[in-house]
């Protein structure tokens, strides 16, 4: 006999201001905590574009407010960690609401990520898009990430979320937000460009987005052997939202986080090898000793190109203690087989700590 | 790693979210378990409530992040915050490499001494969060 599949509860909440989207993201979570709710699969889109800060992040730290005031961006914070994002009619945003003890869901954060990125990972299978998981937390074609995600607890439920860039629109996303390169080049702009991709850029046409949701749909059908529920949120939710509403949209909440120990500084650090020039352009927090992002540009060849890309991955928010960075760099190269001619894992090492030595400096 | 994590102090007691408590006459001094911190991975973000914040056993007293997750951390005592790991705040990288002494997150004035006859000794929290290790495991396997 056939296993009954569990069902979950499916809402799909349309464009919505990043309030509404930020205070939904709570009221769910905690009506999932309350086994008011069952488990859930939300897809929610963002209008007005809009800027989104990590749980901990400080706003004047990551967003250049003066453009977005300009064009009418909306600045929010997220309940969940990671950094900022840029999001527009062009991303579509995927989240679940889970108890911690459903089944498959692991305890040990990357295995988490990885086993519900899963589902995301199947759904743009359907759509013919060859996706995989890359840690810590990015999904990826071919080395450009296409999804990233983050996630949140509260009590017993977990809210863990992605955005799916479906038809990206980057001018706008390196302009709107600090980014570890310098934006008045053009070179390192259009490489920049070429660490994201959107499923437009991968299909040719952008397929309807009923077709994506449904896309995703199965695919988190499909990895977490269960049904999905159209539903909406219940009465208790709705009267919760519109009580959380006013904080979400208060300053109180957008700038709550104090950068105390907070710190943001881009160093562009250039080291000479015998494979050529390697650039790298990193952000970094000298107070918590952080590497927040890098950029690895040059004239030197990589293969596969695909390394460098990874490399940039393996070095977000890594330590940028000198040991530290020596181990993250030397494991990097340890696993894999990467071929740069005239350039040792060393170099690298090397160029970032640059970097890093030059942001500390900078700060003192 | 697992095996390592679940060493802990003899001398110290500890709740099921996998804190650890310190007991000094009436003062506790609370920090996460290696197990706990372990689950976390790399901490990124640690904000601790104030000193002279009323704390209510399980309720939230501040919040961790490593790998774009936000943690709550719940304490383990009822009582007066009358102290806090600053150096911890501006370093969570503490509380991953040192969890049982310079990662330490609270200091607590203790309400109602009788709440830690309900905590676990180390003996007893080394078999229970193995146990949950093992069945974690298998909950995750047999999907």
């Amino acid at each position: 006999m056939k296993a009954i599949k569990p069902t979950w509860r499916l809402l799909d909440t349309g464009p919505r201001s990043a309030a509404y989207n930020m205070a939904a993201d709570k009221v769910i979570l905690t009506a999932r905590s309350k086994d008011q709710v069952a488990n859930t699969l939300r897809f929610l889109e963002f209008s007005p574009p809009s800027a989104l800060v990590g749980y901990h992040q400080a706003v004047e730290l990551e967003v250049n407010e003066a453009y977005c005031r300009q064009q009418g961006i909306e600045i929010n914070r997220r309940i969940t960690g990671g950094g900022s994002i840029y999001l527009d009619e062009g991303q579509l945003g995927w989240e679940i609401f889970v108890h911690r003890e459903t089944p498959g869901i692991p305890q040990n954060l990357e295995d988490m990520y990885r086993r519900i990125c899963e589902g995301a990972v199947a759904g743009l299978a359907r759509l013919g898009v060859k996706a995989q998981f890359r840690p810590k937390n990015d999904i990826e074609v071919n080395g450009r990430k296409i999804s990233g995600s983050g996630g949140a607890e509260f009590e017993n439920a977990i809210l863990y979320h992605g955005t799916l860039l479906t038809d990206f629109d980057v001018d706008t996303m390196i302009k709107c937000l600090k980014l570890p390169i310098h934006k008045l080049d053009d070179k390192p702009v259009q490489s920049f460009k070429k660490r994201v991709i959107c499923l437009r850029e991968i299909l040719g046409d952008l397929p309807p987005l009923t077709v994506i949701k449904r896309s995703l749909m199965e695919g988190f059908m499909e990895s977490f052997q269960i049904r999905l529920d159209p539903g909406d949120l219940n009465r208790d939710e709705i009267m919760s939202l519109e009580k959380e509403l006013p904080y979400f949209r208060s300053q109180e909440w957008i700038r709550g986080m104090r950068p105390k120990f907070q710190n943001s500084t881009l160093q562009v650090a250039d080291h000479k090898t015998k494979g050529g020039l390697i650039r790298v352009s990193v952000l970094t927090d000298p107070s918590r000793h952080r590497i927040k992002s890098a950029f690895i540009t040059g004239d030197f060849f990589a293969y596969p190109e695909r390394s460098i890309l990874d490399l940039e991955a393996a070095l977000k928010d890594s330590s940028s203690h000198p040991a530290d960075l020596f181990k993250t760099v030397t494991q990097f190269f340890a696993g894999r087989e990467i071929r740069i001619p005239g350039i040792e894992p060393d170099d690298f090492y090397q160029a970032i700590s640059l970097g890093v030595t030059q942001a500390s400096r900078s700060k003192e | 790693m697992e095996e390592n994590t679940l060493d802990v102090p003899r001398d110290f007691l500890y709740d099921p979210n996998h804190y650890w408590v310190k007991v000094t006459g009436s003062t506790v001094k609370i920090g996460l378990t290696a197990y706990g911190q372990n689950i976390m991975g790399d901490i990124l973000y640690l904000e601790l409530v104030s000193a002279g914040t009323l704390v209510k056993k399980g309720e939230k007293v501040g919040s961790i992040e490593s790998s774009k997750w936000v943690g709550t951390l719940l304490t383990p005592i009822t009582g007066k915050v009358v102290g806090r790991n600053d150096e911890a705040e501006a370093n969570p990288r503490l509380v991953n490499i040192d969890p049982y002494a310079t990662g330490w997150l609270l200091l607590v004035e203790i309400s109602d001494l009788g709440e830690l006859a309900g905590l676990m000794n180390a003996t007893v929290y080394e078999k229970w969060a193995g146990e949950q290790i093992i069945r974690e495991r298998e909950r995750y396997e047999s999907y």
